[in-house]
């Protein structure tokens, strides 16, 4: 097996990732050197036994059992309300001793097996009543997450869902469709779907004066971004959490404490690594499409590739403070073992894909 | 896109944001040092800073549920568990320290230390209070302290150079602790920390050190003025003494006063009672209170006259107890008959009435006005008495500013015997007394700092021999059977002195004033001034006791009583 170029510098800009994601979150959290292994070790670890078994088993038996992996997965969620713990008046996570696990995290990826065994068998043959049938089991299955209560999750799933079965070449006319009923809805979801702890949130960004305790996350972020300048304090040396001003350092907003500690030079950096892993993929992939005559693997790829890049763009435009604070964690920064096995599991369905076995 | 809002958030607003992340971060707090003490000039100690010591809440260790029960149990006899825990919630939420026992004694402070492992998150922080001795007589002095307040600030922006509103917490209300606040205060000290977002956590980076307050000597003598307050004994009045030596100022008493401990931690409705009481103990009489001189300006208005050549000591009229500008404006005077044949001495002497309503018929109001400045009427008296209140030069001015007429001939009369419009504080009449004795030469009187002290001369034109006669004439006030304060009994006092009465009410006849006198709210304030030894002045003083009638038999003998313990 050899390496093909593209395949090298993908697996050389996701380690960086993955190191300094993991150097971030030992400088936020900053108690032990553990905590910077067992963060890297479990994403290597993750990312390899995934991709291990996507090579040995075949792609078509795990896939064979999408429906079951998303029963499972409702299971889990529903599971959640008798056993789960509460944090922030939410309850979402459920508890293994070692690490707690958020089961609506890994919705996006069953309902993306879902989908592509249902849309498999059909060819990928988009008629009315498919789609309808799979976006009605995706609104369906969203609302036992939106009930935790956990809308923005829910809205997040709903959204990647609708992507995956657009990429898949659903007919644009009910994307647009979805969109206009969408904005219709909007008002009517803004003031019955949200809490007041999300209204804030929203009004906090689109008034400049606001209350100061809402806007507070957004101006601590801003302060600890600007903070890093050009080159950055330093490892190790980001005030603001080491003073506590910014609130949710170790998760939504961790990036901030990156860019205080790496400064503009950092932040390009990861920008740059995150382009070319998404493109190198991109490209990658498309050479399967070419190759194979099962597209399986290609959607569910580009489908994950992404998840994993907006995810970053919408992470970064929070934290940036151009769009309002929605809880969607950075990939592989994020303190939390959901995200992290989520985005590892992606890694393994991506990477698992013939075009990059092959190289 | 991203990368230029980066770009934008990094590199351009990237100082700005720093700057802002170290603001929030590095924070100071001040160190209060030692107030300076006051020390009189006999050496006691008027006020100094005592150190209390108070169990406060710790926050960056919060109290757990078994160290407040745990202090609770210690001082079962002062604090309750709920109390604790109230304010251990309400320290926590508002960040702030909170005090749960203020003022511990000995023998707490020693059960608390005792203890002290186990009492987590709570901890002693040691501060200061005022402790002023609880003698009345030095309030009006000393002044008190108080919370600052936006006057306060004015008062002190212009007269501190680095004056930081910040700094000072508690401020010098009035007294020589607001005169002398820059130097009782001494410099404060900063601790530099960061903090983090709850203030739970604090890290010392730097310390300034503080420098404890200066101690104030005053030219008080607490031994007189604390006699001087006593013999009072309960009337409302005040006693001004000035040592001639060096124009400071040993006894200023203004009665009735409070302890000035009394002032702090004092309830707004006991003060709102103070405030409102009819004996006005907050009111410093002796550099506030304005009274009609009544005769004890003579001898002022014998200067001017004999600087004038208004008069000279050969010349006579003859007393029958009257006094007519014409036919219809007669004045009664207050002694029956008349005092015959009499000439400036006996006039002074014996205090004739008529005599210096005549004299003052040759006033002129440009002379009196200039010789008035130059006996500090409506200038600042004192270089550090506050508050203090100037007398008021009468003039047309003056008139027309209050009254909206210039002076009449018998304004000028009225003033002839220290009516009228004429209003004098005690703190003047003593320099008054000063000036007479040091034959018109006399300085700024003061409590503390001479440095700005001026000289000033009341006249140019009296021969030397015109003051011995002032001088003997007020010594046969004294010692003369028929000197109008004979029965001050001066003795070997050696004593100089004017007595005199201020109508507190304008009255036509001696009948109408037995009338009134049965308020005794409307009758006549006590006036004396005096010096002594009268050979070799040493102290000048002025008594004004609030209705009490006698000047030479009420205030003069409490001017004796005053200077002998100076002398002693």
């Amino acid at each position: 097996m050899s390496w093909d170029i593209r395949s090298f510098f993908i697996f050389c800009s996701l380690t960086a990732i993955l190191i300094l994601g993991s150097l971030t979150i030992f400088s936020v959290t900053s108690i032990d050197i553990s905590y910077f292994l067992r963060f890297l070790l479990i994403s290597i670890f993750s990312i390899l036994i995934v991709t291990g078994v996507f090579y040995t088993v075949n792609l078509n038996r795990i896939l064979s059992f999408g429906w079951v992996v998303l029963v499972l997965n409702i299971l889990l969620i529903l599971s959640v309300e008798l056993f789960g713990k509460e944090i922030n008046g939410s309850k979402r996570w459920l508890d293994f001793g070692f690490l707690s696990l958020q089961p609506s995290e890994f919705m996006k990826i069953s309902f993306a097996l879902f989908a592509i065994q249902y849309l498999r068998y059909f060819n990928f043959k988009f008629n009315f009543q498919r789609s309808i049938f799979l976006l009605a089991i995706l609104f369906i299955t969203s609302v036992p997450i939106i009930i935790q209560p956990d809308l923005g999750t829910g809205l997040i799933y709903i959204i990647f869902g609708i992507m995956l079965l657009f990429i898949c070449g659903m007919d644009r006319k009910y994307f647009l469709a979805l969109i206009g009923s969408g904005v219709v809805l909007s008002p009517v979801i803004y003031s019955f779907g949200f809490t007041d702890y999300q209204k804030g949130r929203i009004q906090s960004w689109f008034s400049s004066e606001g209350n100061i305790s809402e806007r507070w996350n957004i101006l601590q972020s801003e302060i600890s971004i600007g903070s890093g300048e050009l080159f950055g304090e330093g490892f190790l040396k980001s005030k603001q959490n080491q003073f506590n001003f910014l609130p949710e350092a170790d998760t939504d907003f961790i990036f901030s404490i990156y860019a205080e500690q790496f400064g503009f030079v950092g932040v390009l950096l990861i920008f740059i690594l995150i382009a070319i892993f998404i493109i190198l993929s991109i490209i990658v992939l498309l050479q399967e499409q070419s190759l194979s005559e099962d597209l399986s693997t290609y959607y569910l790829g580009a489908y994950f590739i992404f998840v994993i890049g907006f995810s970053f763009l919408i992470n970064i435009l929070m934290v940036s403070g151009m769009i309002p604070v929605v809880g969607l964690p950075l990939p592989f920064f994020t303190k939390g073992g959901s995200s992290l096995l989520c985005f590892s599991i992606m890694l393994g369905f991506i990477f698992s894909s013939r075009g990059f076995l092959r190289s | 896109m991203l990368s230029a809002r980066f770009f934008s958030l990094q590199i351009i607003d990237g100082r700005v944001l720093k700057d802002q992340r170290e603001k929030n971060i590095n924070t100071f707090e001040y160190i209060y040092p030692k107030r300076g003490r006051i020390i009189s000039s006999d050496n006691k100690v008027l006020v100094e800073d005592e150190k209390i010591f108070s169990v406060v809440i710790n926050l960056e260790q919060k109290p757990s549920l078994e160290s407040i029960k745990l202090l609770a149990s210690i001082f079962y006899d002062q604090l309750e568990l709920d109390e604790i825990e109230q304010t251990v919630k309400k320290s926590i939420s508002s960040g702030n320290q909170e005090v749960v026992l203020d003022k511990l004694s000995q023998e707490d402070l020693s059960k608390f230390l005792v203890r002290n492992s186990e009492l987590n998150g709570f901890s002693i922080l040691e501060t200061y209070r005022r402790v002023y001795d609880p003698h009345p007589s030095i309030f009006h002095v000393l002044g008190h302290l108080g919370y600052i307040n936006d006057s306060d600030k004015r008062y002190f922006s212009e007269r501190i150079d680095e004056y930081d509103p910040k700094l000072w917490q508690k401020v010098g209300k009035s007294g020589l602790e607001r005169v002398y606040e820059k130097e009782l205060t001494g410099t404060h000290g900063k601790r530099y920390f960061q903090r983090n977002a709850r203030g739970t956590k604090k890290i010392l980076t730097k310390e300034d050190e503080f420098i404890e307050g200066d101690d104030l000597y005053v030219s008080i003598n607490y031994e007189a003025q604390k006699f001087a307050y006593d013999i009072l004994d309960g009337r409302q009045g005040a006693i001004v003494v000035i040592d001639l030596n060096d124009f400071s100022i040993p006894v200023a008493v203004s009665a009735p006063s409070i302890s000035a401990n009394d002032l702090s931690g004092i309830s707004s409705s006991r003060y709102a009672e103070l405030l409102k009481d009819q004996s006005r103990p907050l009111f410093n009489r002796a550099f506030m209170g304005l009274y009609p001189p009544g005769s004890t300006i003579k001898p002022l208005l014998s200067i001017y006259s004999l600087d004038q050549k208004f008069t000279n000591w050969e010349e006579t009229i003859f007393d029958d107890g009257f006094f007519r500008i014409d036919e219809q404006r007669v004045f009664n005077a207050w002694k029956e008959g008349g005092h015959g044949i009499t000439d400036l001495d006996k006039a002074l002497v014996e205090s004739s009435n008529p005599f210096f309503m005549n004299l003052a018929t040759r006033f002129e109001k440009q002379s009196l006005e200039s010789f008035f400045s130059s006996a500090s009427f409506g200038t600042k008296l004192c270089t550090d008495c506050y508050p203090h209140q100037f007398s008021p030069l009468i003039n047309d001015a003056w008139k027309q500013k209050n009254f909206g007429r210039n002076l009449f001939k018998g304004d000028l009369i009225n003033l002839g015997i220290g009516q009228g419009y004429l209003q004098i504080t005690p703190l003047h009449l003593s320099l008054i007394s000063a000036m007479v004795a040091k034959k018109g030469e006399y300085k700024t009187p003061f409590l503390s700092d001479s440095s700005s002290q001026e000289n000033f001369t009341l006249s140019q034109n009296l021969e030397s021999s015109d003051w011995e006669r002032i001088n003997k004439s007020l010594v046969d006030v004294i010692y003369s059977p028929s000197g109008t304060a004979y029965r001050v009994n001066a003795g070997e006092l050696k004593m100089a002195g004017k007595s005199g009465t201020s109508q507190v009410v304008d009255i036509k006849s001696r009948e109408e004033y037995e009338s009134i006198r049965e308020n005794p709210l409307l009758r006549d304030h006590a006036v004396f001034i005096g010096y002594a030894p009268y050979d070799e002045p040493r102290f000048a003083i002025s008594v004004v006791i609030e209705n009490g009638e006698g000047g030479g038999s009420v205030a003069g003998p409490v001017a004796r009583e005053v200077l002998e313990v100076l002398l002693k």
